[in-house]
């Protein structure tokens, strides 16, 4: 008998059927009778103080209902921690960034509102901008924020160990210096959100939030309401990997406020230019990273030097920078660690978190500076990695890392095996290395990521679970599925429990007047996190169910068993009932007509050690080896990228075709930001703002992707789960430049790597 | 206001439109067909793609007037009642989608591929979904899923 | 000021049933129209608002047999305005005859994009980086352009006189594309430079059209596309070529000399230092597939 009914199946997704029919709603496509649409004005300069702004012109444009801009919200901020709370919704006495949002209009139609806009007069004061961190560091650099020396946003200064003494006794040491390109999540849903403020003081919205829990906060503290007056409804979400709706928007705001203004509904959908220009992205890092080994090339000491471009505010920079550091003690032994991180304000767009938050840069320099030195020594790159990986702590064991970051399960080592017994590692040699322009090259890369991420405040989540009297079952939980699967996999996990099937599963999307509350889908938390709660809602709801069993056939609840929707006495199992007559016995004997489970999950909730770097950032880590295989053409510099093989440690999947995907995306998604990705800025301007050129991978740009499944049941998620495809998207940007060092014997230590580059780079090797 | 009409997934619809509204804002607004996605309104992401006289277009780039007396499918004229069109069906089977946006759209553009080359090789399933962007499968998948519904079982 | 725009600006739609009504409502509303065939560059330009926005929009699509692809022994090719990248792209007779075209064509944006735009659109647009304009340059095609004043036959290598701007005046359409028959042992290719395998505008177009006679060039055509302000023929390129028996020094000097006939610019998407090379590895490839071809 297998040993799971359900976990581990391949089975389709639970919304599946409503997104191929094209009945799932998304935030823009809920209308309410009487609505407005709301349209904001935005600046034209990165960094200008705004003198005074006119919207009497736009007011009288027949149409407009409302018109507003800073002083209506009385100067609230917002931020992520109490002392980051430097974002106002509009901008106030300056605007920090290329197209922050400077008023809002309510207008009868979304053409009224556009034309509208172009009425308002601001009068702006134009001041000097600053685009580079380092530039924007020196004294001598204009101010983003009046109160914030050097334009600091964040800075942190961890050490473990001694590197000096590592250094100077180290056979090797290496100096680098490494930039991850400016790189968007790219999701095709633009943000939107429809506002209804209800005269008598409650507040519904429809936004496309990935951490709806954030913005029914915001909300309710930006308009001096009840928590338990907000409700946040959650649509269908059109991806979120992590940025900008996670977070709350001016537009959200404008929506809300125009809505109490004017009794209305009221409509904010951005365009797709719009949120490539003015959204959160993902953090351009640069990384000074010096390593140092023996002469076998085991590591000895790591210090990296990070600047990062924080934009014009902070937003959840501080976790950003955390992160980027934490987990550089992972995934191979690390001896001694110093971290001198920095997060600077400039006048362009907001530096936030994306899909492998932080570690992405770091294990990107990390991984290359490995691979560098394995070159010098003249040391098998595989070898060098089994080396110094971290090995599987056996049962029971915990491995703990120079800064305490624990682990009970690794499965590196076993990952990179895997990858290198595969053909596109194991027979790269037997190929061509050229025909005729192409030069092809094979690289590889081990890396990890965390999974049950915290951030500040409140952090548990919560499930409920009800069986109704016919043996279906409704799950509740305040965890998003912004995409990514997890209603499937909380179904799964609540049906394996009950011992039922995943299509007797229901759950309720995300609302913030019925749903318990949830940090949101951010750093793998939910199958992990509200995958425990849900575990333990299930069990509550069992655990009243088999009562109701025992008392009707007189025996103790722990002999009785449900199995594939069969209840049944372990002992006896010819005495049995369905498991919708054991619900319909249990719902009308009951104390009450429902049957009802509820669970926490308060795990691994210490808080985040930002000052000292001591500590887990997560509950559990994932491995990823990766193998690529990339054709340079070595005339044009042009990259083809033809074969991935990814080994993915996550513990267990629980639901492998949603996993596989997700393993897929990411490294796809990855792939385009070491390639083809990156916003061309020109004094805070973003020249290239349009998907013809902002250039993720279409389907004629993807390698060949083969998965390997790694399984190291770690007792810290439900059912062995760890973290699934945040790996694969650290994982992949080393394993290709790599490769493309392979083809080419250059490595590259600034991303994306262009065509252009390439033959620079190649120029002037020779 | 223009009068036009659009038969739309087989109904005829009689509508009054300004000049410069686009299909695609019809479709949604008008008829309150929402299943068909606003993305980039470039025409740059395939979010909006819908069969137009039997070719596959962004209908975002298409003024209502100008569909005045064409036949339009959208993604909502595919099932027949409660039952998936095998192109649906192969999505859901072969996990085709996750967050779902571009599914419509790239639904859309796989039946246009497979009306007019039903045995599609690798190669041509690549090119006929180049015009529509997903972030979120790396495409593998939807790859898998059109050469389900196309009945091809064997290796690329 | 910065505003995002989801929707069209306003205007008037007007969609003529014969070529003869278009031209009347493009004089009667002379400078304040915008003729629209496949409507894929000029939606999203209104959009951005990087267009003037017109008072009447005009729908060429309402006008029957304009879309045609008609082929004789003795006239060549005539592409109706109305043909689209589609049709262009799929025809039989383009892909056996004149390749180079059908080879830009499929090079093209998405097949949404290619189902509507058309290529007379396309030409009309006049972007530097256009496919099909090179194309047509080394196919020596001739454009017919009509007014209510009367036609002009324009050459293809007059037509274009700076980024998006070409002869046609704003009372003009233009009514067909001529291409002339090629002679016999005639190769043509298009090859186009982008970081993508797809939806990309060209970084560098080469298109190249090889006429050979028993190893000697008898003829060569080089078009550049998207290194000057309009697509270009590189002919002094061209006349290194042209009579000699083919060899790798001639066609590398042949390439050579067409970069330094081009002049690109510094963008976003490439700096002209890149480009220039690139027209010279691109046209030395092309024409060595060409040649290979025979």
């Amino acid at each position: 008998m297998a040993e799971f009914s359900v976990i581990g199946e391949r089975l389709p997704r639970v919304d599946a059927r409503e997104k191929v029919t094209g009945e799932a709603k998304y935030a823009a496509d809920y209308s309410l009778p009487n609505m407005l649409w709301c349209k904001l004005l935005r600046s034209p300069y990165p960094h200008a103080r705004i003198l005074s702004i006119d919207t009497s012109k736009a007011e009288r444009l027949p149409g407009v209902k409302a018109v507003v801009t800073a002083k209506d919200f009385g100067g609230w901020t917002w931020g992520w921690m109490p002392a980051t709370r430097d974002e106002p919704p509009l901008a106030v006495d300056k605007v920090r960034y290329m197209a922050e949002a400077v008023a809002g209009v309510a207008a009868i139609d979304e053409d009224t509102a556009e034309e509208a806009c172009q009425l308002i007069r601001v009068d702006y004061e134009e001041l000097p901008g600053v685009f580079e961190p380092e530039e924007a560091m020196r004294e001598s650099a204009p101010k983003v924020h009046d109160y914030v020396k050097n334009n600091i946003s964040v800075e942190y200064h961890w050490n473990f160990g001694d590197v000096e003494k590592a250094f100077a006794e180290s056979y090797i040491v290496r100096e680098d210096r490494f930039r991850t390109s400016r790189a968007t999540h790219g999701y095709l849903e633009p943000p939107a959100i429809l506002a209804y403020y209800d005269p008598t003081g409650y507040i519904t919205v429809w936004a496309s939030k990935q951490s709806p829990y954030f913005h029914y906060r915001h909300l309710a503290a930006c308009f001096k309401l009840p928590l338990s007056k907000v409700r946040v409804i959650q649509p269908f979400i059109g991806g979120g990997f992590g940025g900008t709706k996670n977070d709350s928007l001016a537009g959200d705001f404008c929506a809300v406020l125009l809505s109490k203004i004017t009794g209305k509904p009221v409509k904010y959908v951005e365009s797709m230019e719009e949120e490539l220009v003015t959204s959160r992205r993902r953090h351009s890092m640069i990384v000074y990273s010096k390593m140092g080994t023996k002469k076998d090339g085991t590591l000895t000491a790591i210090h990296h030097r990070v600047v990062a471009d924080g934009g014009g505010y902070t937003a959840v920079g501080p976790l950003s920078l955390y992160l980027a550091g934490f987990a550089t003690t992972l995934p191979y032994r690390l001896p001694n660690f110093k971290y001198d991180a920095y997060r600077v304000f400039t006048n362009n767009p907001i530096g936030a978190a994306m899909r492998g938050h932080g570690i992405t840069h770091t294990r990107f320099a990390a991984e290359i500076q490995m691979g560098m030195i394995a070159e010098e020594l003249g040391i098998d790159p595989v070898e060098m990695r089994m080396q110094n990986a971290i090995d599987n702590p056996k049962p029971g064991t915990i491995y703990e890392t120079i800064n305490k970051v624990t682990l009970k399960t690794c499965g590196l080592k076993e990952a990179i095996q895997k990858v290198t017994e595969d053909p596109i590692w194991r027979d790269r040699n037997k190929t061509p290395r050229k025909e005729g322009n192409i030069s092809w090259g094979v690289g590889l890369s081990g890396t990890s990521y965390l999974g049950g991420a915290r951030q500040m405040g409140h952090q548990a989540c919560a499930a409920i679970v009800r069986v109704c009297e016919d043996g279906t079952v409704n799950l509740i939980t305040g965890a998003t599925d912004c995409g990514q699967g997890s209603d499937t996999v909380l179904c799964m996990i609540a049906a394996e429990e009950l011992g039922i099937k995943l299509e007797d599963v229901n759950i309720k999307r995300v609302d913030t007047a019925y749903t318990p509350v949830d940090p949101g889908s951010y750093g793998s938390r939910v199958t992990i996190l509200a995958g425990q709660a849900t575990q333990k809602a299930a069990r509550e709801a069992k655990r009243q169910l088999l009562e109701a069993a025992a008392k009707t056939w007189q025996v103790k609840s722990e002999d009785v068993e449900i199995r594939e929707r069969k209840v049944f006495i372990t002992s006896d199992p010819e005495r049995s009932m369905p498991f919708n007559k054991l619900s319909k016995i249990a719902c009308y004997s009951g104390t009450g007509a429902v049957i009802l489970g509820t669970g926490y999950s308060g795990y691994g909730l210490e808080p985040l050690d930002l000052t000292n770097g001591i500590g887990n950032g997560g509950t559990s880590y994932s491995f990823t080896a990766q193998s690529a295989r990339v054709g340079v053409d070595m005339e044009t510099g042009k990259i083809t990228v033809t074969d991935f093989t990814i080994a993915s440690d996550c513990g267990r999947l629980l639901s492998p075709i949603q996993a596989e995907g997700q393993i897929e995306g990411a490294s796809v998604q990855g792939m385009g930001q070491t390639i083809y990705e990156d916003f061309i800025m020109d004094r805070g301007k973003t020249l290239n703002p349009t998907l013809l050129d902002y250039k993720m991978p279409h389907s004629t740009d993807i390698p060949n992707i083969k998965l390997i499944d790694i399984v190291t049941n770690d007792p810290d998620g439900p059912f062995g789960a760890k973290e699934t495809s945040e790996g694969s998207i650290v994982s992949t940007p080393p394993a290709v430049v790599s490769a493309i060092h392979d083809a080419t014997g250059i490595w590259f230590k600034e991303l994306p790597i262009t065509p252009e580059k390439v033959i620079k780079a190649l120029k002037e090797k020779l | 206001m223009k009068q036009i009409r659009l038969m739309v997934n087989g109904e005829s619809h009689e509508l009054s439109v300004p000049p410069w509204r686009t299909l695609l804002e019809v479709i949604r607004e008008d008829l309150g067909l929402t299943g068909t996605k606003e993305g980039c309104s470039l025409g740059e992401c395939g979010a909006c793609t819908v069969i137009m006289d039997g070719r596959a277009v962004n209908s975002c780039l298409v003024l209502a007037a100008e569909a005045d007396g064409k036949q339009i499918v959208t993604i909502e004229g595919l099932a027949d009642g409660d039952k998936l069109h095998p192109i649906q069906q192969a999505f859901v089977e072969h996990g085709g989608l996750q967050c779902g946006f571009c599914t419509p759209g790239m639904i859309m553009s796989a039946k246009a591929l497979l009306d007019e080359t039903p045995t599609p090789t690798e190669e041509e399933i690549r090119r006929g979904i180049a015009g529509n962007l997903c972030r979120c499968t790396g495409y593998t998948k939807i790859i898998e899923s059109i050469k389900a519904a196309a009945g091809n079982t064997e290796e690329k | 000021m910065v505003t995002f725009y989801r929707r069209l600006p306003k205007f008037d739609y007007l969609a003529p049933k014969t070529i003869g009504e278009a031209l009347s409502l493009l004089s009667q509303y002379k400078g304040r129209t915008k003729v629209i065939a496949g409507g894929t560059d000029v939606i999203p330009k209104l959009r951005r608002r990087e267009a003037k926005t017109p008072d009447y929009i005009i729908d060429l699509k309402g006008i029957p047999d304009w879309d045609y692809v008609k082929y004789s022994k003795d006239d060549g090719l005539s592409l109706g305005a109305l043909a689209t990248i589609h049709d262009v792209e799929t025809s039989p007779i383009i892909r056996e005859k004149f390749s180079v075209l059908s080879q830009a064509a499929e090079s093209m944006a998405s097949p949404q994009v290619r189902n509507r735009g058309t290529i007379a659109g396309n030409i009309c647009n006049a972007v530097p980086s256009s496919d099909t304009a090179p194309a047509l340059l080394t196919l020596e095609a001739k454009l017919k352009l009509i007014s209510q004043r009367g036609e002009r036959t324009v050459n293809i290598e007059d037509f274009f006189t700076g980024p998006n701007k070409t002869v046609l005046s704003d009372e003009e359409l233009l009514q067909e594309i001529q291409v002339p028959n090629l002679p016999p042992y005639s190769k043509g290719v298009y090859l186009k430079l982008s970081p993508r395998r797809s939806m990309d505008l060209a970084i560098v177009g080469i298109a190249v059209v090889v006429i050979s006679d028993k190893g000697v060039c008898k003829d060569i055509r080089i078009g550049l596309g998207a290194v000057a302000p309009t697509p270009i023929r590189a002919k002094r390129a061209e006349d290194i070529i042209r009579g000699q028996r083919f060899s790798d020094t001639v066609v590398e000097r042949a390439a050579e000399i067409a970069a330094s006939e081009s002049h690109p610019i510094d963008d976003h998407r490439a700096s002209a230092e890149y480009r220039k090379e690139m027209v010279k590895t691109l046209t030395k490839r092309a024409i060595n597939q060409a040649i290979s071809s025979f």
